[in-house]
């Protein structure tokens, strides 16, 4: 984000000269020759590559991995299998010479890396934290013996020679080395820059933070967990294929567990979610041991102290520290850039008028919940008009959170149906719900903290965006437009909301009301038909409910149909058409809102049957 | 009668990662972390052996107490560098790599400071096999066997019956009323890392003298125990003896009948299955969250 709106302050001229400058390094070769030192330069590039597939995992997707070396050992071991010669293997137990061209070779160690990651992928989308630590641990130790073991393939612990790459009758070792791998690692970093700054990225995170918010907003975790382990997993293959280039030769011990570990080093000194921050990392673990030759030895002492500096007083790596001096020194100025945004939001409608029906908005049939022996809700059957706000509302305990965690398939209900637009959802997975038009809001913020308040409504709008991965990787102008026309919309939905002028502004930085209406421009964002409220004034002033009940109306306006759940009486009663109340689950009435309020049913069930309380229930709109 | 012998070392090793397990177990249950390096660990007291009992043949009861104090200190010095400031940031996964990075430093401070070869340590029951009808038993297996059933056996007791028990079980259901309750929960998660730490470097004690002692032979100790502990369900205590039993039964019968180079296999696959299947482990409790 910065980056870019710094790179606009210079002169537009200037600005598209910029790229060039990535060729430089491609001109090395031509004013020095140490080939130790281009040595080391290629084994920081190829490194960075393994760094940057890490970060998808544990910095997009938030899931520490200490198995990676292991989808490295794929791809440098696919390569050197498929491209060994037997006259520099003489003595070898291998007896299967494929000896296919080294780029033909890269898309089989690609592949099967990518394939690991897919097995890898299933347990991870059950388990999380400490749990699938231990699974990648494993998965990296299987690895690493079946390579050992298979001497026939693989020559065991004895490891592969490879012969050199050859272009035009020339070498490509030492310096000539950096024409193959310097241009497919910017490649690489480009788009995984790219792909994880948009919708993709977002949709990754969102999982992170919030996986039950992701799925509500249509987001499906099964498809973006795995897709995440398996781009990472080809990443680290193609990083694994240039790295057995880079010795020639390949040995199963390099890619133990210790490989791993210090590769999570170097993306923490580094700092996650920064390309920037994997080529720093990647640096620092070839260099710092290179500078000393006796400080090799220490090496992981250092490594180790080094990495809890950083991890307590550098969250952001040292890729943090640049970014803040860069910052600085560009005087960057976020300000402007919401400005130049809310100019092309300006005159967009934020709410798209959802198509008139005559069906119900929501039909509910005899739904019932049980947990184990209780009975959250209880045969609750009600029909909800297309463009009318239902109050839902009920003593704490009678199912009010159940029904929208029903409505939403967080959970399954144990019997009934129910049923949007005559379509039914019953048993249909939380995150295609969200394509039928049903979008709610939590009761416990599930807000996308560490996003901003603008990409946590870009990340309500994921639905929308339809370019393809390799569209978005390579940043093609459709994709390009496709995300500037999505955030200038989310801007007017922030608008909307009156969060304008927050919309740069990281969510878990947002005072509780503003948390609580970004989660409304959230779910508007995903243009429902029928939108799910619970609790949105909870915990907030007067006045925040007094603007809470003017959004709710002016979003009954726009023709969408509000379920709204809420202990407020006066603004349940000031924004809704029905009301039904629950109590342990059964709903004990429904009507119009002045009928309820004497209904002495209700007034039991909030205050109990004492004549006393029957007296102070009467007292209209005490907040109950 | 081979196989009973088999099966007695397999059984003496799995009960090793039991032991180590249980010392996840026993900070998972407090501060909902553990210590990654508690495999350095182990090398730590096994290596603490070698110099004092080889080295300078000082009584056994004082090298296991000089043992069990460096383990205790080890721990109190972990939670301080690595838990402490990892529970302040809440984030989810700096206590691992946190407790990774001071795993890395210990083991590496063993290989400069001490040595990277391998060094045998005597048992202090004997080291020659006890012939029972052909068949030849290593007493120190035996040793590792009650030693591991007698320990679990003790910390759970410990834990259902005293007050401070019922403290570790206040903090481990939920940390915050606990510390309203006036339970000092610092206090009892620092404790519980000593303990763990204390626990894994008597493991290495305990195995030294069936393996060899080395700057390395915690690593992989370590990792198995990590797959012995979710195995088990991290918050079952009798959970990582069965857990123990099967890794290290299925390793010896693979690396017999199968081949040696594949004898970890199985176990990693078995982890791998549990997880699929039951995501917290055989014996773990799931947990319903609420939205």
């Amino acid at each position: 984000m910065t980056a870019t709106s710094a790179r606009k302050s210079l002169p537009a001229r200037l600005k598209a000269l910029l790229p060039l400058l990535l060729l430089l390094p491609l001109a090395l070769p031509f004013v020095a020759d140490n080939p130790y030192y281009f040595g080391l330069i290629c084994r920081v590039l190829v490194y960075a590559m393994l760094v940057a597939s890490l970060d998808l995992v544990v910095g997009y997707i938030g899931d520490v991995s200490i198995g990676h070396a292991g989808f490295f050992a794929i791809g440098a071991y696919a390569v050197a299998v498929l491209t060994a010669q037997p006259a520099l293997n003489g003595d070898a137990a291998i007896t299967w010479f494929p000896m296919v061209p080294f780029p033909v070779a890269l898309i089989p160690a690609v592949l099967l890396a990518a394939l690991a990651g897919l097995v890898l992928g299933f347990p991870a989308l059950r388990s999380t934290g400490p749990y699938l630590a231990v699974i990648t641990i494993a998965y990296g130790f299987i690895i690493f013996t079946v390579i050992n073991e298979s001497e026939t393939i693989t020559n065991g612990t004895r490891g592969i020679s490879l012969p050199a790459l050859e272009f035009a009758g020339k070498k490509l070792r030492g310096a000539n080395y950096l024409f193959v791998v310097y241009p497919v690692l910017v490649l690489v970093l480009f788009a995984v820059r790219n792909v994880a700054r948009s919708f993709w990225g977002r949709a990754f995170e969102a999982i992170k933070y919030s996986a039950v918010a992701a799925a509500c907003a249509g987001i499906s975790r099964t498809r973006f967990k795995l897709s995440a382990f398996v781009l990472s997993a080809a990443l680290a293959g193609l990083a694994g294929g240039f790295f057995a280039q880079l010795d020639s030769y390949v040995a199963p011990n390099t890619f133990s567990y210790n490989f791993s570990i210090e590769f999570l080093i170097a993306l923490i000194f580094g700092g996650v979610r920064s390309v920037a921050g994997n080529l720093i990392g990647a640096g620092v673990i070839v260099v710092l041991p290179d500078l000393f030759a006796s400080f090799s030895d220490y090496r992981l002492m250092v490594f180790g102290t080094l990495l809890l500096v950083v991890l307590f007083f550098l969250p952001e790596g040292l890729a943090g520290v640049v970014r803040k001096l860069v910052r600085r020194l560009t005087k960057s100025d976020l300000e402007a850039a919401r400005l130049a945004l809310a100019a092309r939001a300006a005159g967009l409608a934020p709410i798209e008028a959802p198509p008139p029906s005559d069906l119900p908005a929501l039909q509910l049939d005899g739904l019932t919940m049980m947990f184990g022996g209780l009975t959250a809700v209880n045969e609750l059957s009600l029909k909800l008009g297309a463009g009318r706000v239902l109050g839902l509302i009920g003593p704490n305990g009678s199912g009010k959170s159940t029904t929208v965690n029903l409505l939403t398939g967080v959970y399954l209900p144990t019997r009934g149906t129910l049923s949007i637009f005559g379509e039914d959802l019953t048993r249909m997975q939380t995150f295609e719900r969200a394509s039928r038009g049903i979008a709610r809001t939590f009761q416990n913020l599930q807000l996308f903290g560490q996003l901003t308040a603008l990409e946590n409504v870009l990340a309500g709008m994921h639905r929308s965006f339809k370019s393809s991965l390799l569209q978005v990787a390579l940043r093609t102008p459709a994709a390009r437009r496709e995300e500037e026309a999505a955030q200038a919309h989310a801007y007017a939905l922030l608008d909307f909301v009156g969060l304008g002028a927050q919309a740069y502004e990281l969510a878990s930085n947002l005072a509780y009301g503003q948390a609580r209406r970004l989660e409304i421009a959230r779910a508007l964002a995903q243009r429902p038909r029928l939108l799910l409220l619970d609790e949105p004034a909870a915990g907030l002033t007067t006045a925040e409910i007094e603007e809470i009940s003017h959004l709710i109306g002016r979003i009954k306006q726009s023709g969408i149909t509000v379920l709204l759940i809420e202990h407020h009486m006066d603004m349940v009663m000031a924004v809704s058409d029905d009301v039904v109340v629950l109590d342990f689950g059964k709903k004990i009435a429904e009507g119009l809102p002045q009928g309820i309020q004497s209904n002495p049913a209700v007034i039991e069930a909030y205050l109990g049957s004492h004549p006393t309380a029957r007296a102070a229930g009467a007292g209209e709109g005490a907040p109950l | 009668m081979q196989t009973l012998q088999l099966l007695l070392s397999g059984l003496a090793q799995g009960l090793i990662y039991a032991l180590l397990a249980f010392g996840y177990n026993v900070t998972f249950a407090t501060s909902r972390t553990f210590n990654f390096a508690l495999g350095t660990y182990l090398t730590f007291g096994g290596v603490v052996g070698v110099v004092l009992y080889m080295n300078h043949g000082v009584p056994f009861p004082l090298v296991l107490l000089a043992v069990l104090l460096c383990g205790a200190l080890g721990g109190f010095i972990l939670e301080k560098v690595a838990i402490q400031p990892s529970l302040k940031t809440r984030s989810s996964y700096n206590w691992i790599l946190a407790t990774l990075a001071v795993g890395i430093v210990l083991r590496n401070a063993i290989e400069v400071f001490w040595s990277t070869d391998d060094f045998k340590l005597r048992s202090p029951i004997g080291d020659d096999p006890l012939r029972f009808d052909g068949v030849g038993i290593f007493p120190q297996e035996i040793l590792i066997i009650l030693s591991t059933v007698a320990i679990v056996v003790a910390v759970e007791v410990f834990k259902q019956k005293t007050i401070f028990g019922k403290a570790v079980q206040a903090v481990s259901e939920d940390r915050d009323t606990a510390s309203l309750m006036g339970i000092n929960q610092g206090y009892v998660i620092r404790v519980s890392f000593m303990l763990s730490s204390a626990m894994a470097c008597f493991a290495g004690l305990l195995v030294g003298p069936v393996t060899l002692v080395s700057a390395t032979m915690g690593t992989v100790l370590g990792v198995k125990a990590y797959a012995v502990s979710i195995i088990g369900g991290l918050e079952s205590s009798y959970g990582v003896l069965v857990g123990g039993a099967l890794l290290g039964l299925s390793e010896s019968l693979t690396a017999r009948y199968i081949s040696t180079g594949y004898r970890d296999i199985p176990g990693f696959i078995l982890l791998i299955l549990v997880l699929l299947l039951r995501p917290s482990g055989l014996f773990g409790r799931a947990t319903v969250q609420k939205f």
